[in-house]
């Protein structure tokens, strides 16, 4: 990789480049017009206008050119976005050239503004190209002086501004081209060696990461063949213990009858555990979704069947309202229902006897949102994000449900970010919280 | 009382034990194999009224196999089959889209490991009054 930049970072500073000239032609007018007409010095004032409005037709020419060249999803090779990049900043040169030479030649301070091209180039091409662009400049700018004070070009002088024979004192051209040519190439040297330092961490960065990357894949399938190989053991434990309890061979005394019950209830603990594990890896490792169009709302309706019992024995209300217009979506149903009954199985479980958990289903946009809200415990301000993260459990959650995976938003969050969706969390004023998550959508309106 | 014979077949032992026992416990007549040929040598010994099969077993195949061979043979394809799964959904073996698909996944039905003794109980019941 011989630039800094990425192609389609290229390709916006290439727009960028377009943006500044337009700034540069405002600035050109403006500078022409204030010194020439405000400040009384003595310029070419028509010429420069002329550049002005050359200079505008060049850069729309230049944009229809590089929309053309990128138009929709069309990437242009690296080498005709450098070649595209190259030819603006040498352009760019020979335009400042002849505007300088026809605003006072060496006599105009404005040709410190060779400057920023070398910069551009710098951080925009390759280290040989850099120095290319500051030969080129040294020639132009050096080329112009010269002839102009030598004769053989004619000099357009800023009298009032300048000393008058300025321009053929030849101890002060040689001193000011001096000057003036190994500031161009110290920029040149400066910029390209922090660029080229900053690619070779942006590569070390980049190779780091698709290590890590890497390292999280073998990670991801290690816990898969753990967890799936503990969830056979745990099922014949459980299937055992089960004959057990049932009393299928024998009976029991109150004693081992609590013995094996709890040893029962901590396998089915693990289980689950395993089971979410299992579930959440195997949706890292595989992440393709099956996606078909299903209507959202027989999916809530059915979430919300599956909770009614659980909230009934607590006493907690269960409302909703879903947006009539809201149906079909795309996305997988059995993912979606899962998440939606896991998040109103999580809010029942956090909300106290007596309390009430609201689900809301509404258009946001092109997107749709639904609304999980609870009169529980809420969420620690701190926790609101962390909890979303693999194993994080809350502190006040831990207090009030000793046992949770800490796994079930982590699988909503999943799930919800593969269907191009957000997920977050929100404390309500009024004590409560709100877990609000969207999924993009294609409307099905009711009457078409 | 349950009444009828059922052939299981499953690689791990304990979870065959665990079934037999409830199975046998219900009334009803329980042979075992562990693997698909002594599941057909069982199946020559005897005609069972319902096979209870797992999934994965030795390769992670060889439930699916053995159901589909089973399905093609003139003499066993009346026999409902009860496929056990350790693995749900999610694992490139999508239950969803085929289990319509006879051919492909040729059981009546499946059930997710490990199986509470009422849901056994009462798939097997199930399954046996269809027939």
């Amino acid at each position: 990789m011989e630039n800094l930049l990425t192609s389609p970072s290229l390709i916006q500073r290439a727009y960028w480049l377009i943006r500044l000239r337009w700034v540069a032609i405002a600035t050109l007018a403006a500078a022409t017009f204030v010194s020439h007409e405000l400040m009384g010095v003595s310029l070419s004032a028509s010429a420069l206008y002329a550049f002005a409005v050359i200079l505008l037709l060049y850069n729309f020419v230049l944009y229809d050119l590089l929309r053309y060249w990128t138009w929709g999803d069309k990437q242009p090779s690296p080498t005709r976005i450098t070649g595209i990049v190259t030819f603006q900043i040498s352009a760019d040169l020979l335009i400042l050239t002849t505007i300088i030479h026809f605003s006072g030649g060496i006599e105009n301070p404005f040709s410190f503004f060779f400057v920023f091209h070398m910069i551009i180039a710098s951080t925009l091409c390759s280290k040989r190209q850099s120095y290319l662009q500051a030969t080129l400049a040294a020639v132009l700018f050096g080329g112009l002086v010269i002839l102009e004070g030598t004769g053989p070009l004619p000099h357009y002088g800023l009298a009032n501004f300048a000393g008058h024979d300025l321009y053929r004192n030849s101890t002060f051209i040689f001193g000011f081209l001096f000057v003036f040519i190994v500031t161009l190439y110290l920029v040149v040297y400066m910029t390209t060696s922090i660029s080229e330092q900053l690619r070779l961490q942006q590569e070390s960065l980049e190779k780091a990461n698709v290590q890590l990357e890497e390292k999280d894949q073998v990670k991801n399938e290690y816990v898969l063949r753990v967890t799936h190989d503990i969830k056979g053991h745990l099922a014949a434990v459980q299937s055992c213990l089960d004959v057990v309890l049932d009393e299928m061979v024998g009976p029991l005394n109150e004693r081992q009858k609590d013995m094996v019950g709890r040893a029962h209830h901590r396998t089915t603990k693990c289980m689950e555990f395993v089971t979410a594990l299992l579930k959440l890896t195997r949706m890292k490792l595989t992440g393709r979704l099956e996606i078909e169009r299903f209507s959202l709302r027989n999916c809530v309706l059915s979430a919300l069947a599956l909770v009614q019992n659980r909230a009934q024995s607590k006493s907690i209300t269960l409302n909703h309202h879903i947006d009539p217009a809201i149906d079909f979506i795309d996305g997988e149903a059995v993912l979606i229902e899962e998440t939606l009954t896991n998040m109103l199985l999580n809010a029942v479980k956090y909300t106290p006897a007596g309390g009430s958990v609201g689900l809301d289903v509404k258009r946001d946009g092109t997107f749709v949102q639904v609304r999980i809200s609870d009169t529980g415990i809420g969420v620690p301000p701190a926790d609101l994000t962390r909890i979303f993260e693999e194993f994080y459990r809350a502190d006040n959650a831990r207090a009030t449900e000793r046992e949770g995976t800490g796994l079930g938003l982590a699988f909503a969050k999943q799930v919800v970010e593969r269907h191009g969706g957000q997920i977050w969390a929100e404390n309500n004023p009024t004590g409560g919280s709100t877990f609000i998550f969207t999924l993009p959508s294609h409307f099905n309106e009711p009457d078409s | 009382m349950g009444q009828g014979s059922i052939l299981i077949i499953d690689d791990d032992p304990d979870i065959t034990e665990a079934m037999t026992v409830i199975l046998a416990n219900r009334g009803y007549e329980v042979r075992s194999a562990q693997d698909g040929s002594e599941g057909m040598d069982r199946l020559k010994e005897a005609k069972p009224d319902l096979i209870i099969l797992d999934v994965m077993m030795r390769t992670s195949q060889e439930g699916f196999e053995l159901s589909r061979e089973l399905k093609h043979n003139e003499k066993y394809k009346d026999i409902p089959i009860l496929m056990l799964t350790g693995v749900k959904q999610k694992t490139g073996l999508d239950f969803k889209a085929d289990a319509g698909d006879e051919a492909w996944l040729p059981v009546e039905e499946y059930l997710d490991k490990p199986v509470r003794p009422d849901v056994l109980l009462a798939k097997v019941e199930d399954l046996l009054s269809r027939s």
